[in-house]
């Protein structure tokens, strides 16, 4: 049990002490590394509470896809990143003391936490034991029957993203030298090859 | 020491917390907010799954597994505004972001 | 397993016709190229008609659950679909002439406005949390894009970045007052949250629940564009491409509206006490911010703008009051707003000045003299915003007002009537503007495109003639608010 209450700890400093540096890092890339750090040990805290599927998920979508995708952004954009920098100190008061109030009252709230009596006779999708059913397989099993409506709208998000991406950055510029295959195998010898009768002495 | 709910709440409080602080503090620098947004939803995941799994119901989950999805396909529009934004204006400082006014 | 496979699809047929056509016309687009986006329009505007019958003649209104409950058929839900599909319709035409000007006219915009539109849809129907948000969340991808959509516009940029840094806020808070519902409860299932709630037989919510319902009202807040959530309106309004203020004035207002009165009346509808303050203090907020902003605006979008926050208020006094009587005036007040605000962006569309289009309050002075019959429409609007009989917009607030007094919520009743007379002032300088003041610069011209001709007229008719039989609108939004009660 120690064991266990230490990797906790372990992996909740990391994320919080990472947490804080993404939002205070001079330098944005080292935000953004900082940020893959607190994925990375969020999926450590979600292999505690038995959730692996989601933890694997995490380092896979998240890191592999969209810290990069920061990464990419914040290196393609030339910006001069510290005169972003000013102002930053005259709202860190007033801040701090917001961001204060907000965290002691919710911890009051969570203090006083409590489930509704009949909270376990709602549960919609009671969780298998997890001896017999391994948490992926169980999570597998009610995705695509129970929760096919919300799975198949999220296709539909993914299609709207990828629709406005495209639509947003995607330029023809002119000029750009592309291969074209139908030109080039509608090509015949004689469209390709002039034949050209060299004088002696002459040249051509 | 026993690790209990309220320990992961709080993480998450925490979290929730350093992102919100986060939006307010960089105010001028639109890839931090973005970057505060996603821990903001880091918080949220994190209490949804310990929710799910001191319930014992795994519909948190699958919440958490469709706000990834989603978080995914937001942040891919998110940098593609801020891309377009910038090649319009050549910085990405939400102060100067004036033009409107009233 | 209650239902079957089949049966589900027959309910959300409606919605999967328009993600389907939606794909097909993705691909006619992408394969026909640069040219195609007429086809596209024409396309996406015969789905959405098709779409309207069907979501207006089908069903019989009674309550019906699908997708493992997950979803929710009701006849309120088909009263607001209607109203998000003729905001969805009339956006297509309208935008042809605008983005052909602009040399944007590209085959997205239809295929994201009907992407949208499905978006829309299940937020109307959704009876659990998580439909809730994957609907909000399709709905909100596709409007960022929408409003950042003429790309090489600093001001369209500029609002699609705005739009989208506080729309990912709020999705956050909304997202983080689930979770705590979900963790109180056990359940996102918003018939087995009611459930749950009622065993409480009164013993008072937890703080937890409490504390998740605020986090999930000011994430909707936010979405309907309700003060103290509501920055970000003006500027997405003025910056966003003309046609596309027009749709998120309508359609989305009317979408978010629904869900905020399912959301709040279906699983905590036990608990009212404890949010009806809340909706209390952002009515009464956003009554007297709409009234007294908008006065010093000389940008027409911005004003229609603040308007628009304005008459979010006032809806949201007919769910402060509750009860059928209620949710029957935010269903007339939403039908009600959404002609006029159409008709009104419809005519701001139909005029050009010095070959741009038409922005500022001062570019209609002299349109009296020029246009009798366009300066006549636009003061009808004009009117009804201020809610002057007998014209639509008084029935609207008339309604949402009754069912406060009889619900003895005095104060909110009176300080929504002395609001909407000042906000009178604003809407009749622009009348004022219009008749008496001398046109400067070059004169207006009007191209008159067909479609927004036709938006205009039906939406002034409609608006004018309303009060000649207001019977069938009430008696429809009556019969949809009493599918919404339990």
């Amino acid at each position: 049990m120690t064991v266990t209450a230490l990797v906790f700890y372990l992996f909740a400093a990391i994320t919080v002490a990472s947490g804080f540096m993404v939002i205070s890092a001079r330098n944005p890339v080292h935000s953004v590394l900082f940020l893959i750090l607190a994925f990375f040990n969020a999926a450590g805290l979600f292999l505690l509470l038995g959730a692996e599927f989601l933890a694997m998920i995490l380092v896979i979508v998240y890191v592999g896809a969209v810290a990069v995708l920061f990464l990419f952004v914040v290196m393609m954009l030339d910006v001069n990143f510290v005169e972003l920098r000013q102002g930053f100190l005259q709202y860190l008061p007033v801040g701090a003391l917001i961001g204060l109030i907000l965290l002691v009252e919710l911890l009051l709230v969570f203090g006083s936490w409590s489930v509704l009596p009949e909270a376990g006779n709602l549960a919609a999708a009671r969780a298998p034991d997890a001896a017999t059913l391994s948490n992926t397989d169980a999570l597998g099993r009610i995705l695509y029957t129970q929760y096919l409506l919300p799975f198949q709208a999220a296709g539909a998000i993914l299609l709207v993203a990828m629709i406005g991406a495209i639509v947003l950055t995607l330029r023809s510029r002119p000029g750009v030298k592309r291969q074209k295959i139908s030109d080039q195998v509608t090509r015949t010898m004689e469209t390709a090859v002039e034949v050209k009768k060299v004088q002696p002495g002459q040249g051509i | 020491m026993e690790i209990g709910l309220g320990h992961y709440l709080t993480v998450a409080a925490i979290l929730f917390v350093i992102g919100v602080f986060g939006i307010f503090l960089n105010r001028k620098n639109v890839i931090i907010i973005l970057m505060s947004v996603e821990l903001i939803l880091l918080a949220v995941n994190i209490n949804l799954v310990a929710f799910s799994s001191f319930l014992g119901d795994l519909a948190g989950q699958v919440f958490a597994l469709l706000i990834l999805t989603v978080a995914a396909g937001e942040a891919a529009i998110g940098l593609a505004i801020l891309v377009i934004y910038i090649r319009n204006r050549g910085t990405i400082a939400v102060e100067d972001i004036n033009l409107m006014k009233g | 397993m209650t239902s079957s496979l089949s049966t589900d699809l027959v309910l959300i047929l409606p919605e999967i016709i328009l993600a389907a056509g939606a794909m097909a016309l993705l691909v006619l687009g992408a394969f026909r190229g640069e040219g195609s986006a007429g086809l596209v329009r024409f396309g996406a505007f015969g789905l959405l008609i098709a779409v309207l019958i069907l979501t207006a003649c089908a069903g019989t209104g009674e309550k019906v659950l699908g997708f493992n409950d997950m979803l929710v058929v009701d006849g309120f839900g088909s009263f607001m679909k209607v109203l998000v599909l003729i905001g969805a319709l009339v956006a297509i035409p309208m935008s042809v002439d605008f983005f052909r000007r602009a040399a944007t006219d590209r085959f997205e915009y239809p295929v994201l406005i009907l992407l949208a539109t499905v978006g829309m849809m299940l937020m109307i129907s959704a009876n659990d949390l998580i439909t809730l948000y994957v609907g909000l969340e399709l709905q909100s991808l596709a409007l960022y894009v929408l409003a950042a959509f003429l790309r090489d516009d600093v001001r369209s940029t500029e609002a699609g970045l705005k739009y989208f840094v506080l729309g990912a806020l709020s999705s956050g808070m909304l997202l983080y007052g689930c979770s705590l519902i979900y963790g109180f409860s056990g359940t996102t299932n918003f018939t087995d949250l009611a459930a749950g709630i009622a065993s409480l037989e009164g013993q008072g919510a937890g703080i937890g629940l409490v504390v998740g319902i605020v986090f999930l009202v000011a994430g909707l807040a936010f979405k309907v564009s309700a003060v103290p959530f509501h920055m970000w309106t003006p500027d997405v309004y003025e910056g966003s491409p003309t046609p596309v203020t027009a749709f998120f004035a309508a359609a989305p207002k009317v979408a978010a509206m629904a869900l905020f009165l399912r959301a709040l009346t279906v699983p905590f509808g036990e608990i009212a006490a404890q949010w009806q303050q809340i909706i209390i203090f952002v009515s009464i907020a956003s009554m007297l911010l709409g009234a007294f902003a908008a006065i010093g605006q000389t940008n027409m979008k911005r004003l229609l703008a603040y308007s628009s926050i304005g008459h979010v208020g006032y809806a949201l006094v007919g769910l402060a009051a509750g009860g059928e009587e209620g949710i029957r005036g935010v269903l007339v007040y939403m039908a009600i707003y959404l002609v006029m605000t159409l008709g009104t962006f419809g005519v701001l569309l139909v005029m050009r000045k010095d070959g741009k289009a038409v922005e500022t309050i001062q570019d209609f002075a002299g349109l009296g003299r020029s246009h009798p019959w366009l300066a006549f429409v636009m003061a009808a609007f004009m009117f009804s915003l201020a809610g002057i009989p007998p014209l639509a917009g008084f029935f609207a607030k008339f309604y949402v007002f009754i069912s406060a007094i009889e619900q003895g919520l005095y104060v909110l009743s009176v300080i929504g009537m002395l609001a909407s007379v000042v906000s009178a002032f604003y809407y009749l300088r622009v009348v004022k503007i219009m008749y008496f003041d001398a046109p400067e610069g070059a004169p207006l011209e009007l191209p008159f495109p067909l479609a927004s001709r036709v938006v205009v007229g039906v939406t002034g008719f409609l608006t004018v003639l309303y009060f000649v039989v207001p019977a069938p609108l009430v008696t429809a939004a009556g019969a949809a608010a009493k599918t919404l009660l339990p």
